[in-house]
């Protein structure tokens, strides 16, 4: 079995601890604080990329090559990205604490290396699927807009040091974040769903004809948002990229409820349970914002808006997600280096062993009252009340990814 | 001594998924089982293509008819057709996953 995944998702099980113990040391005041500043951007790109983004790309070296069934096109090519990309984005992260612009550059550039050769090894390994479904389709355009994503960045890096198209950094920034979530997030989440649900539900006879439909829709959102951006086009844009993606959300949760009716395993495990209320919550706020801008989309892109949305967003669904499914990835992928071999061996413990599910269900419940009072913070700019909810929630983050990491020792 | 199918069978009881907690032979997936000169034959199915656990599956079968038959040739044919169904699992199956 390769250890890429483990690598990967080890390293993004540090990142998680060491964003939550920056958010400690704030209070999570930084929330509160101009995002769009050196302490801002350590902490996003901490939780962005030493987190969120690391966890994905060992689940894509995990899954891709099992849904595609193949092996990797290239354990090397790996192996190269994962130190050049860690290595990248210490660098970054260090240069945006210190505010040190060459050591910016340098990671940077080095991270989006790393991500460069990311998209060759999968663009080299889906290559060889015998068959195209919504699964590879939705991870070869998720690892699409990361490398646009990490594109754009890097542009707007090069706009820092030389001006070259200093009317153009809002849209640069507008189309980098748009990219990022959206794109490669929400395609790579929504994606591995088709997947992971039906897996741990043992569902069965359920169509499939509405992950087109979702694939579609996700990739005009970003398309059009994207592109919107970089054009400074109307707000009225945005508001209907919002659309196209709220269409999609909702598709997509309506798929999840239709997997899970079809399910003849009853209880699929509390990770995933919660990854299908976290989605209906997901689609439901993506519905309200949607009805609440209407009557005035400028306020999309009203500071306070972005900050409450890019919150829910990346905490309330992508982490939140990832946080969950990591309940299985995570024994999964210790279940299988640890014991693969041993299976039908006397002894041999079964996955459900590895990590407790009640323990689960109640740090994730915790996790979702802590993401919905920092949120409430938010909304009402109480500042006492992000800092207490946000501290309650990252000592409760902090219980949980050290439960995961239990499992190694099992 | 020449193992028969249901011999072959009880054996392959041992092996289980260990994502659902139970055997590959209450939950279907075991199409033919059979004993020939030189090998043992075992044809059989996941339930769903691309499972994570195929290569751990395939090995525990080969380890656990190694070594109750003293055989060292085992093939294990996977196959999809006929694709596996719920209903394929026996009633054991269905009471430990809570089928309904």
């Amino acid at each position: 079995m390769s250890r890429l995944p483990f690598y990967f998702i080890v390293t993004g099980m540090v990142g998680f601890v060491l964003y939550q113990a920056a958010s400690l040391l704030t209070l999570t005041g930084w929330i509160g604080e101009e995002l769009r500043g050196p302490s801002g951007w350590f902490h996003i790109h901490l939780f962005v990329l030493g987190w969120a983004t690391m966890l994905a790309m060992g689940a894509v070296y995990q899954l891709i090559p099992v849904v595609v069934q193949t092996i990797v096109y290239s354990e090397r090519l790996g192996y190269f990205h994962y130190i050049i990309f860690t290595t990248g984005l210490a660098g970054l992260l260090y240069g945006f604490i210190a505010s040190q612009i060459n050591w910016i550059a340098i990671g940077a550039s080095a991270a989006f290396v790393g991500i460069l050769s990311f998209g060759w090894n999968m663009y080299m390994t889906l290559r060889r699927a015998a068959r195209w479904n919504a699964i590879t389709i939705s991870a070869a355009c998720s690892i699409v807009y990361l490398v646009l994503t990490g594109l754009s960045g890097m542009l707007m890096g090069i706009n820092f040091a030389t001006a070259w198209w200093i009317d153009g950094h809002d849209n640069l920034f507008g189309a980098h974040i748009w990219m990022g979530t959206i794109g490669w997030f929400g395609l790579l989440i929504t994606g591995f769903s088709y997947k992971m649900l039906p897996m741990f539900y043992l569902a069965h006879n359920y169509s499939t004809k509405p992950q087109t439909i979702i694939l579609l829709l996700w990739n005009a959102a970003v398309i059009v948002g994207a592109a919107t951006f970089l054009a400074d086009g109307s707000t009225w844009l945005i508001w209907f990229a919002l659309l196209i993606l709220t269409a999609a959300a909702a598709v997509y949760n309506v798929h999840l409820l239709r997997i899970r009716r079809s399910r003849h395993k009853r209880h699929p495990g509390s990770g995933i349970q919660w990854s299908v209320y976290c989605s209906i919550a997901f689609g439901s706020l993506l519905a309200v914002w949607l009805a609440v801008s209407v009557y005035s989309p400028d306020m999309l892109l009203h500071e306070d808006a972005i900050r409450i949305a890019g919150w829910l967003y990346l905490s309330g669904w992508v982490s939140f997600t990832i946080l969950s499914y990591a309940s299985k990835i995570i024994p999964f992928l210790w279940w299988t280096y640890r014991y693969g071999k041993q299976a039908g061996k006397p002894g041999t413990p079964l996955m459900a062993d590895m990590l407790s599910d009640k323990h689960v269900h109640v740090s994730l419940s915790a996790m979702a009252a802590g993401i919905l009072l920092v949120t409430i913070g938010m909304l009402f700019g109480s500042q006492w009340m992000i800092e207490l909810a946000g501290t309650a929630l990252s000592a409760g983050s902090l219980v949980y990814i050290s439960l995961a990491a239990l499992v190694f020792t099992r | 001594m020449e193992a028969s199918p249901m011999q072959i069978r009880d054996w392959l009881k041992e092996v289980y998924d260990p994502e659902l907690g139970v055997n590959i032979v209450d939950l279907g997936l075991v199409y033919e089982a059979r004993q020939e000169p030189d090998r043992i034959y075992v044809q059989m199915t996941l339930t769903t293509p691309g499972c994570p656990l195929h290569d751990t599956i395939i090995g525990s079968v080969k380890w656990v008819l190694a070594e109750k038959s003293g055989q060292s040739n085992i093939e294990v044919d996977m196959v999809w057709e006929p694709q596996w169904k719920p209903s394929m699992m026996s009633e054991e199956a269905k009471q430990v996953l809570g089928y309904f």
